[in-house]
């Protein structure tokens, strides 16, 4: 089976000013994008994430290199109609509402006009936006604004959704609704690919993530793989005495092992915060 | 899409009231009229106001609507989906078209309305001393309407493949003004060209001018068409509609296939 993405020495150099200057976004990046997984795409401002994405959606050409989509040349039109994109801080014309916007993007995307409406209510409730759908989008939080354009992203069934900072702006509870929307459209037999800064939220939902840094791969693999450290062992322990303690350290010393450190184990702040705020599901 | 966004617009409801005072403020300008006809000074008036009105819209509107797309990103998702950069651009025309169109009826019909009042007054006057009541054909105002509609759209696809190529919407409009006023002047070039002259290159240079810009003094026929009915030759309006068609189709494909290697 052909991967959802397959990257293949891309380049892409940006020309600076009359002079012809080049800068250099992404270096000899390859890929492959299972499909089925949700894939994390990370690294700091500037490493080229945005820019691989845009070539992968055929919105910049790149200087040299192959990308196809799902087996498909990615500039082509075939290759689009089973993709969804949730571009980064997504604007949307005001003055529509909500179910206006996706069933607008429903026909550019190519949904017959017999399925439209189950389509588009499908999508909505996916993004649990069925109940503010008619109103105008200019009334929305930016949570909704996300949410409405995950639903803009997904309306025509595609098997390869690419999400761009979908939780950027958004408060914990609204990303860990997103995060489960992913999670749901991974079940559904997705690929979901997720460029975020939110590592968190990408250690959570991510199956394999890759690493980039000034337009170059500097890591790739499955999450549970690429964070064990396997030479280091945690135990969780209840009810240590002082005496059973030193009883444990020494029988482990006695086998070559030595304890580095002992501390209470601790929640992130992130669920504290959706534990307590847990009623409300976006502001 | 982009209809809904334009016609939502303050700016384009301006330009329609300002347009509309200028074709009904004519009657009360009438004693202006330097020797011409009363009817003559109205239309000229009203032909004026969709002019200068018309042209800003086009350039400004087109321009606008375009810079918005690439600049709120909403290009992005658009461009994302099954849409060529072809049917993005011939969308983006579409709305602007359907937009001229509405303000050209709205002008023509307050025109239409005004002239008509006015010939109505002027036949009582004329049929009290004998004299010969003036007329207008409403037909030939149709025409019109229809040609200066022509006009206004191949100023909106010149003004859409310059903005496919620009950087900044402040750009693409003082260009595609500048653009105007050349199509204006075109006819200067034409006539140059009709001259001997003894530079290959000067006329090579103007030949190609006049041939990449089109004549726009050539839509503006609206006194024999309105005021001298049957002066107009069927064919002349014809080649005028089909050379507005031509320029129009052909800046299209400009800038579709500018827009194509655009990075959004």
């Amino acid at each position: 089976m052909t991967s959802a993405i397959s990257v293949r020495h891309v380049t892409k150099d940006f020309k600076m000013g009359l002079r012809g200057l080049k800068l250099r976004a992404v270096d000899d990046l390859s890929l492959e994008i299972p499909r089925g997984q949700v894939f994390g795409l990370l690294g700091p401002n500037g490493c080229g994430k945005s820019t691989t994405l845009k070539i992968v959606l055929g919105l910049v050409s790149g200087t040299s290199g192959e990308i196809t989509i799902l087996g498909f040349p990615s500039a082509t039109a075939e290759a689009r109609r089973r993709t969804g994109f949730l571009p980064e801080a997504p604007y949307f014309h005001k003055f529509l509402s909500g179910r206006e916007l996706v069933r607008y993007c429903a026909q550019l995307s190519g949904v017959s006009a017999i399925k439209m409406d189950s389509a588009v209510e499908a999508a909505l409730e996916l993004a649990a936006m069925t109940e503010a759908a008619s109103r105008p989008i200019g009334t929305y939080s930016k949570g909704m604004l996300q949410r409405i354009g995950l639903a803009q992203a997904i309306v025509h069934d595609p098997e390869l959704v690419i999400l761009d900072e979908p939780t950027a702006g958004v408060d914990p509870v609204g990303a860990a609704a997103i995060g489960r929307m992913i999670r749901t459209m991974r079940d559904q037999g997705k690929t979901v690919v997720l460029c975020s800064h939110l590592l968190g939220q990408v250690e959570q939902v991510c199956d394999r993530v890759a690493i980039m840094d000034r337009g170059r791969l500097v890591l790739e693999g499955r999450v549970d793989e690429v964070l064990a450290q396997r030479d280091r062992h945690l135990l969780t322990i209840e009810g240590l005495t002082p005496e059973a303690r030193l009883a444990a350290e020494s029988a482990l010393a006695a086998h070559g092992a030595r304890v580095l450190s002992v501390t209470h184990p601790r929640r992130s702040l992130e669920e504290l915060f959706r534990e307590l705020v847990t009623g409300s599901r976006d502001a | 899409m982009t209809f809904l966004e334009a016609v939502r617009q303050k700016f384009f409801a301006f330009l329609i009231v300002l347009g509309a005072a200028m074709v009904v403020s004519s009657v009360a300008f009438r004693f202006l009229d330097f020797g011409h006809g009363e009817l003559k000074f109205i239309a000229d008036f009203g032909f004026g106001g969709m002019f200068l009105f018309g042209s800003i819209l086009a350039v400004v509107m087109t321009a606008q609507l375009f810079f918005a797309e690439m600049d709120n990103r909403t290009a992005l998702t658009l461009l994302a989906k099954p849409l060529s950069r072809a049917e993005f651009l011939i969308g983006k025309f579409l709305g602007v078209w359907m937009i001229l169109g509405l303000f050209v009826i709205i002008l023509s019909a307050l025109l239409g309305l005004v002239l008509w009042g006015r010939a109505q007054e002027l036949s009582l006057l004329a049929e009290q001393s004998g004299r010969v009541a003036p007329d207008f054909s409403i037909r030939g105002l149709g025409i019109f309407a229809v040609l200066q509609w022509l006009r206004l759209s191949v100023v909106a696809a010149i003004v859409l493949a310059i903005a496919a190529a620009a950087r900044t919407f402040l750009f693409a409009v003082i260009l595609g003004a500048l653009t105007v006023v050349a199509g204006q002047l075109q006819w200067i070039a034409q006539d140059v060209l009709l001259k001997p002259t003894e530079s290959v290159l000067y006329k090579s240079i103007l030949w190609l001018t006049s041939r990449m810009l089109p004549n726009l003094q050539q839509f503006n026929i609206g006194d024999a068409l309105v005021l001298d009915s049957g002066t107009v030759a069927a064919a002349s309006v014809g080649w005028v509609i089909l050379s507005g068609l031509l320029y129009t189709s052909a800046y299209l494909l400009l800038g579709a296939l500018v827009f194509r290697r655009r990075e959004i």
